[in-house]
C-alpha cells in the first residue's frame, strides 16, 4: 500500500533564468487524478461555492467597488476616425464644480496620442465627483482637430491607393505564408475542384462588466481594483508604466462580470484611471461605457478567406489553397490558423494578411481565428461533399486524422438522427418553413502552466489555499475548493481558498482555455506535497512510511489497516505550534492539450421571411477528465450560444462614408436573448487518463459553419457571408430560385 | 392654477398607498430633503429658491434634490439630479450593487428592479420618478439567511457563471413566477426576453426557474 | 444626458403653460422608456422635462357601445392583459405583446409607443448632426442603410418603429390631442407626417401639445385582425417588416381591408393599392399574391433593404391568406 512516487521535470525561476529540475512526487497514475469512481468531489457536479454571493447582490465587482473620496473617472476619445489634434482646451472643464482632475495628451505621451486613429480612440480624461459631473466635463473639454482621410472598410483599405492607416506604411501587412507538397500536382490529381469565398464578420466580446478600474494611491503604492482575466498582467503593466517595482502594485478581481479575450493587462483605460487618481489624489473608478466597449477595448477580427479545394472523386482530399485577410483594426493580427483546418491534405498552399483599418483594434476572442476557419473550411466540406454525391459526414470521417474526433461525429450523429431525421436532398419538403440538419467540428489547443499556489496546513486542521489566478465566471474558484478538499479528504466547505489578488502566488490569465489545466495541477501538486509533509510527521505515530497514509473522510488513517487512524484534527494537532505551509507550482502529468469539438445542429427557415431559427444543437466535446461536470456544461452551453450568436446575429458595422461603428449599443448590436436559445444537448466524450483540459474555447468553434450547412439541407441555400440575417438568406434563396 | 394647486396639495405626502398617491411631488421633495441625513449642500446644481413662489417654481422645475427611495423596505434620502437615474443613485449612492449597469438603455435587463409590484428597468427610471415607490432589487429577494427558492435553483442548477446578469434574471423569474407559478418553458423564455446573459448560461437559467416553480407550487 | 429641470405635471390642462414653443425648450414624459434613452444619447437635449405620471386619472381602458378609449398613460401591460383588446382586437393585442421586452412594456405607455421617435442609429448616436436633429443630411443615403426606410422619397429615410401604432391604425383609431386652444380630435391616418412635411418630427402634434387618449372603434361583425412582425432577433427587437391587419370578409369576399406595415417608411405605412385590390374580391390564392404584389408597387428600396420588399410582401400574403380562411 505504500504510495509510489515519481520524478517529474519542473521549471523553476533561479536568479531570473528557468531551470529545470527533477523532483519527487506521488505518482497518481494514468490522467494523475486516481481513481475517479472514489473521489467525492473531482469528476463530479459541485456548485459554486461563490453562488450564494452572486444571488445575493452580496457579490462586489469592480463596478461595484466604492471608497471613501471616490472619484469616477471618464475618457475623452477621438471623435474622427482619422485627425490630428491641433489644440485641445479643458480649461471650462476644470472649471465645473466637482472636477477633480484632467489628463491631456501632454500630460502622458505614452498613453495619448495627438494623431487619432479611429473615432473612439483615447485623447483625454476626467474625474469628478459624479458619474454626471464627469460626463458634463467631457462635453466642456474642447478639441480642434484636423480631419485626416480614412478608410475602415477591409476590402477599399488593401487598394493601395487607400487612405494610409499607419503613415506609409502600408496598409496590408507581411504575408503570412504556410505551405506543404505541390499543389499544383494536387490540383491536377483532383477530380473535382470547387472554389468560393467566404466572409465572417467583426464580433464585439460584450463583457457585461465593461472594462474598467478602481485604482487608489498610497504614496507611490497603487492598489488596483480590476475587471481582468489576469490580475498579475495588471500589476506589470501598471509598475512599468509608473516605473514603481511590482511590489508596490497590489491588484484584486474577486468577482468579474466577464472576458472573452480582452481583458488582459491595464490597457489603456486602467493606466488612465491611474493616472487621473495620482492626479487627484484621490482613489478613482473608471469603469467604461457599453459604447466605448465596442469601440475600443478589442474585437474579433473578420476574416475574407478565397479558397480552393480539390478530392478525388472517392472523396480523399488532395489539394487546399487558402488567401485569406481580415481587419484587426488599428493593431494586432487578423490571421488564422495556417493550416487547413481539421483535415489531412497533402498539398495545401496558405497566404495570409491582416489589413490595416481606422476602427478599434482587435483582442483575443474566444478561440482566435478558429471560428473563421472552421466556418469557410466545414462550408467547404459540404459543398465537396455535394458535389461528389457522399453524405458529409463521409468525407469528413474520410479525411479526419483525429481518431477522437472521428468517434464524436458518429456519436453525434448517432444522437441527433443523422441518418434518419436529416433530409437526403436539400430544401425538400413542402410550406414555407423548411428544416435541415447540419455539422460542424473544431480543434483546440488549452494546456496548462505558469501556475504557483501555497498551502498552509495549521495546527487547528484548518486549511488555507492561495494561488492568484482569478474566477471570470468559469468557477476556477470552485475548482480550487475541489482540488484541494479531495486532496485533504475534507469537506469544500473545510478549505480556505483565496484567488484573485497579485499577493497570492502567481498564476497566468485566465485565457486560452488553459485555466483549468493550468491551477488545478498546481493546487493538487501543491496540497499532495503539503500533505506529505504533514504525513511525514504524523507516520511515525503510526510506525509506517509517510507513504502509506490515506487522508480521506476527515479522518488519516494507515492504508493497508484503516483501524489505525486518527481524525484530521488530532492529526493536524501532532504539529505542535508550527504550520505545514507549503509552496508549490504546476507539475506535469495531470492536464493535456489539444482537444476536438463537434457540433450538430438543426434549423428552421422561413422561406418568405428569410428568418432562421437554431431549433436544436448537439455539442459533442472532450475535456480530458471533467472537473466539474456542472460547470463544464454551463461553459459549453455558453460556448455554443456565443457561436451561434456570431453566426446568426452579431455584427460589428462600420459606416464607409464616415468611419464610425453606428451599432455601438446592445439594441442593433444583438446579443441574443431567452427567446432566441435553442435547445442544447451535450454528450461527453471522456478521456480521463489525459487528464485536466479546457473547454471555454473549442465549444464556441463549430456552430456557425454547422448552422450555415443546416440552413443549405434545409432550404439549398448556401450561405457563404455571416451573420446569416434574413437579408442574406432571402438574396441566397433568390439565387437557387434563379438556378 | 396655482392656487387651485396650493390647495390640492396636502399638508403631508402622500402615505405610500394606492395608484398616485405615492407621486412625487414638490412638497414631498422638500419633505424629503428636510428630513434626510445628507445634506443638501452636496448638490452644486440645486435650483430651490425661496424667494419663488410655489407655482413658479412648479413651472421652473427642479434640477437636484434630496429623494427619498423606498428601498427593499429601508427608506433612504439620497441627493440626486434630475437626470440621475434610479440605477445609478441606487448604485452610486446608496452602494445597493445587486442592479447592474450593462448597456444602459434598456436593452439588457441587468438593471432589472421591481417597482410598486412591476418590472422595469433602473437605467431607464429617473430617480426622482422613483420617489416614494416600493423598490425591490435582489438584496431583498432572499428572508434573512433563507434565500428565496429561485435563489436556490439557480444555485443548484448552476444558473451563473460571471453572475453579472444574475440579479437581473433572478428579478424577472420572480416576478414571472409571482404572476403564474405553473409557467410552460415558451412562458419561461417570454419573461426572461428582456435579459440578457453572455455567458450563456440561459438554458440553466430555464431549468433553475422551472425547477423553483416546482417547489413553490409545493409550498417549498 | 445633459440635466434639466423636472417637473411633475398634476393635471393635463397645466401641461401645454408648462411646455414651451420650441421642442428645446420641454418635452412630456411618461414612461421615459424613448426619451431617457434620446437624453442619454443627446438626441434630445431639452432644458425641461415635464413628467405626466404626476397626473391623475390617465390611465384606463374604457369600453362603451362605440369601442374602447384607452387613456394616454395606460401601459403596454395594461393594455396587453386588458380582455377587451385581447377578445376584440387581436390586431393590438399581438402587436403589444411583440413590443420589446416585459420590462417596457411595464414602463411605457401606449402614447408613448405611437410616440416614439426614430431608432435610427445615426439618428441615436451623438456622432452624427442628421436632418432629424436639424443637420444637414440624412446619413442613411450614401451609409448603411439595411434597417431603414423602402417607402417615402425622404429626405429623411427613418422608418416609424411602433408595433402598436399600425394596429391602432388599421382598427381606425383616433388621436386624442391636447394644446393650449383645448382638445381635439386626429384620426391615426391623419396623425403622422412624412418627413417632406415636417423633418423634424413624425407627426402633427406642436411642442406644446399632448396626446391625452386614444380611442378605438368596435370592428365590424366579421371582422378579423393580426399583427405579424419579422425581427431578426425574437427577444427585445424592432421590426424589419412588420404587418397590422383587419379584414371584413363574407363569404369568402373581402369587403374591407385595412392593411398597415410597420419598419419600413417614415409612418406607419398603409397599403392603400393592396386594399383597394382587394375590396369587393373573393379571396383567392392568386388574389392574395396580387395583393401582396400591389402593397410594395410603389416601394423604392435603398442599397441595403431591398429584402424588406420581399418581407412585406410575404407578410401581406400570409395575412390575406390567413383571415380569409
Amino acid at each position: 500500500m505504500q504510495q509510489k512516487m515519481k520524478k517529474v521535470k519542473i521549471t523553476i525561476q533561479e536568479d531570473g533564468e528557468p531551470k529545470e529540475i527533477e523532483i519527487e512526487v506521488p505518482d497518481t497514475g494514468e490522467g494523475g487524478w486516481g481513481d475517479l469512481s472514489k473521489n467525492t468531489y473531482i469528476n463530479r457536479p459541485h456548485v459554486r461555492v461563490d453562488a450564494v454571493d452572486k444571488v445575493t447582490g452580496r457579490a462586489k465587482y469592480t463596478a461595484d467597488i466604492k471608497l471613501p473620496g471616490l472619484l469616477y473617472g471618464r475618457i475623452l476619445r477621438s471623435a474622427h476616425p482619422r485627425a490630428r489634434i491641433n489644440r485641445i482646451d479643458a480649461t471650462a472643464a476644470m472649471a465645473l464644480p466637482g472636477v477633480k482632475a484632467v489628463v491631456l495628451p501632454g500630460d502622458d505621451p505614452a498613453v495619448f496620442s495627438r494623431e487619432c486613429r479611429f473615432a473612439g480612440q483615447e485623447i483625454a480624461a476626467v474625474a469628478a465627483t459624479t458619474p454626471e459631473v464627469a460626463e458634463d466635463a467631457l462635453h466642456a473639454i474642447d478639441v480642434d482637430y484636423e480631419v485626416l482621410p480614412f478608410v475602415v472598410d477591409e476590402d477599399a483599405a488593401r487598394d493601395p491607393a487607400a487612405a494610409q492607416v499607419h503613415g506609409d506604411r502600408g496598409n496590408v501587412g507581411e504575408p503570412r505564408v504556410g505551405e506543404q507538397g505541390d499543389i499544383a500536382a494536387g490540383f491536377a490529381a483532383a477530380d473535382v475542384t470547387l472554389e468560393a469565398s467566404y466572409r465572417c464578420q467583426v464580433q464585439s466580446h460584450i463583457a457585461l462588466e465593461t472594462h474598467g478600474n478602481v485604482c487608489q494611491w498610497e504614496g507611490d503604492k497603487l492598489t488596483v481594483w480590476a475587471s481582468t482575466q489576469g490580475v498579475f498582467s495588471v500589476r506589470g503593466e501598471l509598475a512599468g508604466h509608473f516605473g514603481i517595482p511590482e511590489t508596490n502594485v497590489r491588484v484584486i478581481t474577486e468577482f468579474m462580470g466577464g472576458g472573452f479575450g480582452a481583458k488582459f493587462g491595464a490597457r489603456k483605460e486602467g493606466v488612465i484611471c491611474a493616472l487621473l487618481a495620482r492626479k487627484a489624489g484621490a482613489p478613482v473608478k473608471l469603469m467604461l461605457t457599453r459604447k466605448e466597449e465596442h469601440l475600443a477595448t478589442g474585437n474579433r477580427p473578420s476574416a475574407v478567406q478565397h479558397v480552393k479545394l480539390g478530392a478525388t472523386s472517392d472523396g480523399k482530399l488532395v489539394a487546399y489553397e487558402r488567401s485569406n485577410y481580415g481587419t484587426p483594426g488599428v493593431a494586432g493580427s487578423a490571421n488564422i490558423p495556417g493550416a487547413p483546418y481539421l483535415y489531412e491534405v497533402p498539398n495545401y498552399r496558405i497566404e495570409q494578411t491582416s489589413v490595416f483599418t481606422n476602427a478599434g483594434p482587435m483582442a483575443a476572442q474566444r478561440a482566435p481565428g478558429h471560428p473563421q476557419a472552421a466556418f469557410a473550411m466545414e462550408s467547404m466540406m459540404d459543398e465537396m461533399a455535394e458535389a461528389l454525391g457522399m453524405d458529409p459526414i463521409d468525407i469528413r470521417q474520410m479525411n479526419d486524422p483525429n481518431e477522437a474526433r472521428r468517434n464524436m461525429v458518429a456519436m453525434g450523429a448517432e444522437h441527433i438522427g443523422w441518418k434518419t431525421r436529416r433530409s437526403a436532398m436539400p430544401n425538400a419538403g413542402t410550406g414555407r418553413i423548411k428544416t435541415g440538419m447540419g455539422v460542424g467540428s473544431c480543434r483546440w489547443g488549452g494546456g496548462g502552466g505558469r501556475t504557483q499556489a501555497e498551502c498552509t496546513i495549521n495546527p487547528d486542521g484548518s486549511v488555507q489555499v492561495k494561488c492568484g489566478t482569478q474566477d471570470i465566471g468559469t468557477g476556477t474558484l470552485t475548482l480550487v475548493h475541489m482540488v484541494a478538499a479531495e486532496e485533504f479528504g475534507l469537506k469544500i466547505e473545510d478549505i480556505d481558498v483565496r484567488i484573485g489578488d497579485t499577493n497570492y502566488p502567481y498564476s497566468g490569465g485566465s485565457g486560452g482555455s488553459t485555466t483549468a489545466a493550468s491551477v488545478s495541477p498546481a493546487i493538487k501538486g501543491t496540497t499532495m506535497l503539503a500533505k506529505l509533509e504533514l504525513f511525514k510527521k504524523i507516520a511515525p505515530r503510526f510506525g509506517v512510511e509517510p507513504g502509506e497514509l490515506v487522508a480521506s473522510d476527515g479522518n488519516v488513517f494507515v492504508g493497508s489497516d484503516p483501524s489505525k487512524s486518527m481524525t484530521w484534527q488530532q492529526a493536524t494537532a501532532q504539529l505542535g505550534d508550527e504550520p505545514i505551509f507549503f509552496h508549490g507550482q504546476w507539475l506535469p502529468g495531470y492536464s493535456d492539450s489539444g482537444v476536438p469539438g463537434v457540433h450538430f445542429v438543426e434549423v428552421s427557415v422561413d422561406t418568405e421571411t428569410g428568418l432562421v431559427k437554431v431549433d436544436r444543437v448537439v455539442a459533442v466535446h472532450n475535456s480530458g477528465m471533467i472537473l466539474n461536470p456542472l460547470t463544464w456544461a454551463s461553459q459549453v452551453n455558453g460556448g455554443v450560444l456565443m457561436g451561434i450568436g456570431y453566426g446568426m446575429y452579431e455584427n460589428r458595422i462600420m459606416d464607409p462614408a464616415t468611419g464610425y461603428m453606428v451599432n455601438a449599443n446592445l439594441e442593433d448590436y444583438k446579443v441574443m436573448g431567452s427567446t432566441d436559445i435553442p435547445e442544447i444537448e451535450i454528450l461527453r466524450y471522456d478521456e480521463p487518463e489525459r487528464g485536466v483540459i479546457g473547454i471555454g474555447e473549442p465549444a464556441t468553434i463549430p456552430t456557425p459553419a454547422s448552422i450555415a450547412n443546416a440552413i443549405y439541407n434545409a432550404c439549398g441555400a448556401r450561405i457563404r457571408e455571416m451573420p446569416f440575417t434574413p437579408d442574406k438568406v432571402l438574396s441566397a434563396l433568390a439565387a437557387v430560385k434563379e438556378g | 392654477m396655482a392656487d387651485r394647486k396650493q390647495k390640492a396639495a396636502p399638508e403631508e405626502p402622500k402615505a405610500a398607498q394606492g395608484n398616485g398617491g405615492t407621486r412625487f411631488t414638490r412638497r414631498g421633495f422638500l419633505k424629503g430633503a428636510g428630513a434626510g441625513a445628507v445634506t443638501a449642500a452636496v448638490a452644486p446644481a440645486m435650483l430651490v429658491s425661496g424667494a419663488r413662489t410655489a407655482s413658479a417654481q412648479e413651472a421652473e422645475g427642479v434640477m437636484a434634490g434630496t429623494v427619498t427611495l423606498d428601498v427593499n423596505g429601508q427608506t433612504h434620502n439620497v441627493e440626486v439630479e434630475a437626470r440621475t437615474t434610479l440605477a445609478d443613485a441606487l448604485r452610486d449612492r446608496l452602494e445597493i450593487t445587486g442592479p447592474k449597469v450593462v448597456c444602459d438603455r434598456g436593452e439588457c435587463g441587468a438593471c432589472t428592479v421591481v417597482m410598486d409590484g412591476k418590472l422595469v428597468f433602473s437605467c431607464m427610471t429617473l430617480a426622482m420618478d422613483a420617489q416614494g415607490r416600493k423598490i425591490e432589487t435582489v438584496e431583498g429577494l432572499a428572508d434573512g439567511d433563507n434565500l428565496h427558492p429561485l435563489q436556490e435553483a439557480f444555485i443548484e442548477k448552476d444558473a451563473l457563471m460571471c453572475g453579472f446578469c444574475t440579479p437581473g434574471f433572478l428579478m424577472s423569474s420572480k416576478e414571472l413566477l409571482d404572476a403564474n407559478n405553473n409557467p410552460t418553458p415558451e412562458e419561461v423564455r417570454e419573461g426572461l426576453s428582456g435579459n440578457i446573459c453572455r455567458c450563456g448560461t440561459y438554458p440553466h437559467v430555464f431549468e433553475a426557474v422551472m425547477s423553483a416553480a416546482e417547489k413553490m407550487r409545493k409550498g417549498g | 444626458m445633459r440635466n434639466f429641470s423636472y417637473v411633475n405635471a398634476t393635471s393635463i390642462e397645466q401641461v401645454p403653460s408648462l411646455l414651451g414653443r420650441s421642442w428645446d425648450d420641454a418635452v412630456v414624459m411618461a414612461g421615459g422608456t424613448d426619451l431617457v434613452g434620446e437624453m442619454k444619447d443627446y438626441a434630445a437635449v431639452p432644458k425641461r422635462v415635464v413628467n405626466l405620471k404626476s397626473i391623475e386619472g390617465l390611465d384606463y381602458i374604457r369600453q362603451d357601445d362605440a369601442g374602447l378609449r384607452i387613456g394616454a398613460l395606460t401601459t403596454l401591460t395594461d393594455v396587453l392583459e386588458n380582455s377587451a383588446v385581447s377578445q376584440e382586437l387581436p390586431v393590438l393585442h399581438q402587436a403589444v405583446s411583440v413590443i420589446a421586452s416585459p420590462q417596457i412594456r411595464n414602463m411605457a405607455t401606449l402614447a408613448g409607443n405611437i410616440l416614439q421617435r426614430p431608432r435610427c442609429w445615426y439618428y441615436r448616436s451623438e456622432d452624427f448632426p442628421c436632418l432629424k436633429k436639424g443637420g444637414a443630411r440624412c446619413y442613411a443615403v450614401g451609409g448603411v442603410n439595411t434597417y431603414h426606410a423602402i417607402f417615402g422619397s425622404g429626405p429623411s429615410y427613418i422608418v416609424h418603429p411602433s408595433d402598436a401604432a399600425p394596429a391602432l391604425m388599421a382598427l381606425g383609431a383616433t388621436v386624442h390631442v391636447h394644446g393650449p386652444r383645448g382638445g381635439d380630435e386626429v384620426l391615426m391616418d391623419d396623425f403622422f407626417t412624412m418627413p417632406e412635411m415636417n423633418i423634424r418630427r413624425e407627426n402633427i402634434l406642436r411642442p406644446n401639445e399632448i396626446v391625452t387618449e386614444i380611442s378605438i372603434p368596435k370592428p365590424e361583425a366579421n371582422s378579423k385582425g393580426m399583427y405579424l412582425k419579422v425581427r431578426e432577433r425574437e427577444s427585445i427587437d424592432f421590426a424589419l417588416v412588420s404587418l397590422a391587419a383587419q379584414m371584413t370578409v363574407v363569404n369568402g369576399t373581402c369587403e374591407r381591408a385595412s392593411l398597415v406595415l410597420g419598419g419600413v417608411a417614415p409612418i406607419p405605412w398603409r397599403a392603400v393599392e393592396a386594399e383597394d385590390y382587394l375590396r369587393g374580391r373573393r379571396i383567392t390564392e392568386a388574389r392574395a399574391e396580387s395583393a401582396a404584389e400591389a402593397a410594395v408597387e410603389d416601394a423604392a428600396p435603398m442599397p441595403h433593404n431591398g429584402y424588406k420588399v420581399e418581407i412585406a410582401k410575404n407578410l401581406v400574403k400570409q395575412a390575406v391568406r390567413a383571415l380569409a380562411s
